[in-house]
């Protein structure tokens, strides 16, 4: 029998040597930036083509396959260990790095002659490979290094476009977070390491003897907290709606459609598989609610956002949030030993998670045309696109429903999963819970309501209607190889909806060694067509066959309509607009669309609105100009970061002192230091 | 039950539902007219609107594309879609493994989604206003419905309609706990009214372009495309009536597919859906419109219901 | 005898409808609206005292019953609807919470209410002892009337739904108290009713207003 691991080492040579072959070719020779561009990304596509061979041969293989290379430093291990759960997320970055890599060939044309497309694309290489070494690497000490390396490479694509102010702001809030992150993160390998005395993750898996509950709770609070900034739960979210628009649009593609994921994994990593067997109860409670909380003020913030771009990356915020509904779930049914329930809320949050970087993708591949094409992040300059880019328009749209989870789509199918985990808290023993966790629910289902509206907003004022700017009014389609990319990603939501049955299978394999469960077996009904996560008595969907009944129905209509009332007379006339020509000035924009939305919650926007009226000085009654400014308070960071910062603003000013200038002194420090040490060891 | 027997099912379906949803408007009409010392259209009226419409031609603002000459086709589809996945003669559709309550929520949701893009294609300030509040009524509505079907689906032990329903009509009348029942209930017929735009939510009679919501959305829409998109909204009613009703009084409901019990199910199934028309046609006299602001008022108390509904099972039944 | 399980569930019935009753009071934007509501609470607790009268047969129930009826349900009412005729033109109720947030708050209070009591509740054997939970959940929410409502009316309201839920949970816990105890609590209701009435007359011509803020003024 064909083994399907077979195909991980040569793919796993190929994906090295593609990778360091893209990055090195355009550095080595000075070739046209035409030339540099096609043979960077060609070479990253070769590469992700190689990752995705490697993804589906380890989700395959029967047993995890490990890889090491020999190492001279103390306690680093350069190993690699590609295990179910490891070989998914390689899939989801390999396969949201085809698409983008198609996209980037002609995105990246924008740079010509104002970037070095070299200096791009070595970094794109080394993003690329640092993630899927992330997600394989099985030393911790290993892992912070491939860690670090990633984040510092993404840093630098997010500053690209150096010469805006407004970038290396964002950029640097991004630094600053990303590390802070990462420090409690070596703080969670340290508990282990203080318990095991070793950084490989085998010794975290399996301790001499089991980790305390006070360490354990400490490596819990610290996984979260490092992770959760990476992939940017609330409060730790706010660097997330800065750095991704930052970046080039293909890049945000990847941070936000996959980077944040590889913190996802982490959380996984760390608590199923290193804390693994029965947690507190409140572990999962904690998730749960943060998770909660991400999605629901995640969205809230986006329907405020008119910068098409960070309007997405809240969105990835609120996605977040979904999947750590399944996670939590997933953890509080692990800790009441139902470990099948557990299944299901790592499946939905897992399923979650790769429809979430497809469709993240393709909406990011989307936004970053519509900069192509127009030269503006904001809104309020689109209108009308629809015609003039009818590709994108469709693709985006097909992104639109698929991340405001409308079915038959993939979101559909994951949301209706997380709904499904949270429904079955009934089954829990204890009663707070019981009642607790719908309201979960309830705000999942908030949360997916504002995010139809979002995307109404999004969709219809940026390709609907008249141009409202010049810039949109003569936007061009944008090249080819951007609508293959996209249409690639759209197409792979179109398929992850309809074929859960494919995918369900493939994810079990992941979660079934962390919960001692498979679902493959119950969760797909015998005929294979419908999902049944608990049993067919008690709920099912099956998309294949809502897609045939919804094209058979449209059809149907389409075709009785024409039978009973003969074929169309059509008039074209312009919109009334009340006895005047309609002006795209006149249209609805962006921020009145949401200003019902802000009224209602302004609890938590808390907005400042502000308008200046100049009357003509014969009447006031008629103004000559008016002024209207509408602002949201940026809660979190007013009340949380800023008096940090404040804080540590002060001691800086208070530590000066130290700082003389005199190099003598400077001396005398080290000097100082070096006798402490000696005394201190000796 | 054969494919032949269960294709027949599916389709009577289908054509029960095209046939009865313009009826029930026509009610509706017919009973607030009566309230007004009118005398009213005919009940039937609405079927001949229909095929007057359908015979026009239609004008179609020279600013949209194709979204607004898809979306009536895409509303059309999806409400006939969900409608098939719901219980209305017989307790167990032949369609029900396709989908749940959340999936008929989630199809009807598709066809808000469209109508919020095609309200603001044309351009018009009208349109896009229509859209902006059916955004925030929509999404204040999702909450409380989510919570009460939950409720609901708890006495059942399932989120399958079918399941659901089957499962009370087996009960003949004997709901064990009424609280909760009662609660989820009346929390899912506020998001009923919400969600079919009707008094005090939204008023479907309006002719001020101010105070309208859904039909501030379709404004722009004339001839065959404005017949769907009326058809689609009817049987959008029809079907939450056939939920609340179905659900919380299943009974009379046929649970095997034999004639005589269809028939009974079928007769039933009108009777109901008539006397929830009349709620809603007596509950448009008394009350007047609110104030779209106001409008959360109304449905947080339609979540706080559900909230209490789903409290209370777990006070009377979570505990052996 | 009826079926116990039948009449627990219409104890349970009646225990909700004075939940929910509390939750329109909340709700509620007109005073006199707030003042029926309470009226209408009352008679559903006082058919609640009855039925718990008839199942287990403790007569003297039926008194307290009655008196609710008679002093809850038509003499305070009636009172306060006097108050509210003579403040004329603000009739209104005024928030310091808006309506959708205090109705959030107040579930909340009816989860807190459920899970404190949920391991008193679990050994009761009265066929109240589901009426607990609900008995915490008025008190609860009637204090909170009485701290997110601005104007005097709305807060004597508060404090009857903090009675009511009281008398609610001696019933639920003890099947009530003894016939002395409800009698000087009845009185004493009344009494506080009179008194408020009589104080938010003052307040009205001191102030020009029932806005119980403005009495922050007297501390200079």
């Amino acid at each position: 029998m064909f083994d399907p691991a077979v195909i991980v080492p040569p793919a796993l040579i190929s994906l090295v040597t593609a990778h360091v072959a893209g990055a090195l070719a355009p550095v080595v020779w000075p070739w046209s930036d035409r030339v540099k561009n096609w043979l960077t990304h060609g070479a990253a596509v070769a590469a992700c083509t190689a990752g995705v061979l490697i993804g589906i041969g380890g989700l395959l293989a029967s047993d995890p396959l490990a890889f090491s290379l020999p190492s001279t430093i103390p306690l680093l291990h350069i190993q690699l260990r590609l295990d179910p759960l490891s070989a998914f997320f390689v899939l989801i970055i390999s396969v949201s790095g085809v698409a983008v890599s198609i996209y980037a060939l002609g995105y990246v044309r924008e740079f010509y002659g104002r970037h070095s497309i070299s200096a791009l694309g070595a970094l794109y290489h080394g993003f690329l490979l640092s993630m899927i070494l992330v997600v394989t690497a099985d030393d911790g000490f290993f892992f912070l290094i491939v860690w670090e390396i990633m984040s510092l490479v993404s840093y630098l694509l997010v500053v690209t476009e150096h010469e805006k102010a407004e970038t290396r702001y964002a950029g640097f809030f991004y630094l600053v977070m990303t590390h802070v992150g990462t420090a409690f993160i070596v703080m969670t390998y340290l508990v282990f390491y203080q318990q095991t005395g070793s950084f490989t993750f085998d010794s975290f898996r399996h301790p001499g003897e089991p980790l305390p509950d006070g360490f354990r709770t400490v490596a819990f609070v610290a996984a979260l907290i490092g992770f959760g900034a990476k992939a940017g739960i609330v409060p730790l979210h706010v660097w997330l709606p800065y750095a991704h628009p930052a970046a080039p649009s293909h890049i945000s593609a990847l941070m936000s459609g996959v980077m944040i994921k590889t913190a996802i994994y982490g959380l996984i990593r760390v608590y199923f598989d290193f804390l693994g067997g029965a947690f507190p109860w409140w572990w999962g409670f904690a998730v749960l609610a943060v998770g909660a909380v991400s999605a629901l003020l995640g969205v809230m913030y986006a329907l405020m956002e008119h910068d098409l771009k960070s309007l997405l990356a809240y969105h990835s915020v609120e996605n977040i949030g979904i999947i750590l509904l399944g996670i939590g779930a997933g953890m509080i049914f692990q800790s009441y030993g139902l470990s099948h329930l557990a299944a299901l809320g790592l499946l939905a949050a897992l399923y979650h998670t790769m429809n979430h970087a497809m469709f993240k993708g393709l909406l990011f591949m989307g936004a970053g045309s519509l900069l192509y094409a127009t030269h503006t992040r904001n809104m309020e300059e689109y209108g009308g696109l629809i015609r003039t880019m009818p590709w994108t328009a469709f693709f985006f749209l097909v992104g639109a429903i698929s991340i405001s989870a409308l079915p038959p789509t993939n979101g559909f199918v994951s949301e209706w999963l997380t709904f499904q985990s949270l429904f079955l808290s009934f089954m829990l023993p204890d009663p707070l819970m019981k009642i607790v966790i719908p309201i979960g629910a309830a705000m999942l289902a908030l949360t997916g309501a504002l995010a139809v509206a979002c995307f109404a907003k999004a969709f219809g004022i940026s390709f609907l209607a008249m141009p409202r700017s010049p810039h949109a009014k003569h936007a061009k389609e944008v090249p080819m190889p951007m609508r293959i990319g996209m249409g690639a990603l759209a197409a792979v939501c179109v398929a992850l909806g309809l074929a859960p049955m494919v995918v369900i299978p493939m994810i079990d394999r992941v979660t079934s060694p962390f919960t001692g469960t498979r679902l493959a077996q119950s969760a797909v009904s015998e005929s294979g067509w419908t999902l049944t996560p608990m049993g067919g008595e008690f709920a099912s969907i099956s998309t294949p066959v809502l897609m045939l009944l919804l094209t058979v129905t449209i059809l149907v209509v389409l075709l009785g309509v024409v039978l009973i009332a003969g074929t169309l007379k059509r008039r074209f006339h312009k919109t009334w607009g009340c006895g005047i020509t309609l002006q795209p000035r006149m249209e609805y924009t962006a921020t009145g669309f949401a200003q019902p939305i802000r009224q209602v919650f302004s609890t938590i926007y808390r907005p400042t609105v502000k308008v200046e009226k100049e009357m003509l000085e014969e009447s006031r009654y008629f103004a000559k100009r008016m002024r209207f400014e509408v602002h949201i308070e940026p809660t979190f960071q007013r009340y949380l970061y800023d008096p940090v910062v404040r804080a540590f603003n002060l001691l800086a000013n208070r530590l000066r002192v130290v700082q003389a200038g005199s190099l003598h002194l400077y001396l005398a420090y080290i000097f100082l230091t070096l006798i402490a040490l000696l005394l201190w060891v000796g | 039950m054969t494919m032949i027997q269960s294709a027949a099912l599916v389709l009577g379906q289908a054509f029960l539902i095209l046939a009865v949803s313009p009826f029930v408007v026509g009610l509706i009409r017919k009973v607030k007219a009566r309230l007004q010392c009118r005398r009213g259209a005919n009940v039937l009226q609405p079927y001949s609107d229909l095929a007057k419409l359908f015979k026009k031609g239609a004008v179609i603002s020279s600013t949209t594309s194709w979204i607004f000459t898809a979306t009536p086709y895409i509303l059309f589809a999806f409400t006939l879609a969900a409608s098939l996945l719901v219980p209305t003669f017989l307790s167990r559709v032949p369609l029900s493994f396709a989908g749940d309550v959340i999936t008929v929520v989630s199809l009807l949701t598709v066809g808000t989604f469209f109508l919020m893009l095609a309200g603001m294609d044309a351009g018009s300030p009208f349109g896009g206003m229509g859209s902006s509040r059916e955004a925030i009524v929509f999404s204040l509505t999702e909450p409380a419905m989510m919570l009460s079907i939950f409720a609901v689906g708890l006495t059942a032990g399932s989120t399958n309609v079918s399941t659901i329903v089957h499962n009370t009509a087996l009960l003949q009348g004997i709901v064990t706990d009424p609280p909760p029942h009662l609660m989820a209930l009346a929390a899912l017929f506020i998001v009923t009214l919400a969600e079919t735009g009707r008094v005090p939510v939204d008023n479907p009679a309006t002719h001020l372009e101010l105070t309208m919501i859904h039909e501030a959305m379709v404004l722009e829409y004339s001839g065959r495309y404005l017949a769907l998109v009326e058809w689609a909204a009817a049987m959008k009613l029809l079907l939450m009536l056939t939920l609340l009703s179905n659900i919380f009084a299943p009974w009379g409901i046929a649970i095997q597919p034999d004639p005589a019990s269809l028939a009974i199910g079928l007769g039933v199934w009108v009777a109901k859906v008539s006397a929830l028309a009349l709620l809603v046609g007596l509950i448009e006299s008394m009350f007047a419109k609110l104030r779209l602001f106001r409008v959360t008022d109304l449905l947080g108390v339609a979540f706080i219901l559900s909230l209490l509904a789903l409290v209370f099972f777990y006070i009377l039944r979570g505990r052996p | 005898m009826v079926h116990p399980d039948l009449g627990s569930q219409m104890v349970n019935v009646c225990s909700m409808m004075l939940l929910v009753t509390s939750f329109a009071i909340v709700a509620q934007r007109r005073l006199s609206a707030c003042v029926d509501l309470f009226a209408v609470q009352s008679v559903f607790l006082a058919v609640t005292a009855a039925l718990v009268a008839f199942l287990t047969g403790i007569h003297h129930i039926y008194v307290a019953a009655a008196l609710t009826i008679l002093i809850k349900a038509i003499i305070i009412p009636m009172i306060l609807k006097k108050v509210i005729e003579r403040l004329n033109v603000q009739r209104e109720v005024a928030f310091v919470i808006n309506i959708p947030p205090s109705l959030l708050i107040c579930g909340a209070l009816v989860i807190l209410a459920f899970s404190v009591t949920e391991p008193v509740a679990s050994l009761g054997f009265l066929l109240t002892k589901d009426s607990l939970a609900v008995a915490l959940a008025i008190v609860l929410i009637g204090f909170f009337t009485m701290i997110a409502r601005k104007k005097a009316v709305t807060q004597v309201v508060g404090f009857l739904m903090v009675e009511n839920g009281l008398f609610l949970g001696a019933t639920a816990a003890a099947y009530g108290m003894p016939l002395i105890v409800e009698l000087g609590v009845f009185f004493d209701v009344l009494v506080a009713g009179l008194i408020i009435g009589i104080y938010t007359h003052r307040l009205q011509d001191a102030f020009d207003s029932v806005d119980v803020s403005k009495l922050t003024g007297l501390k200079e």
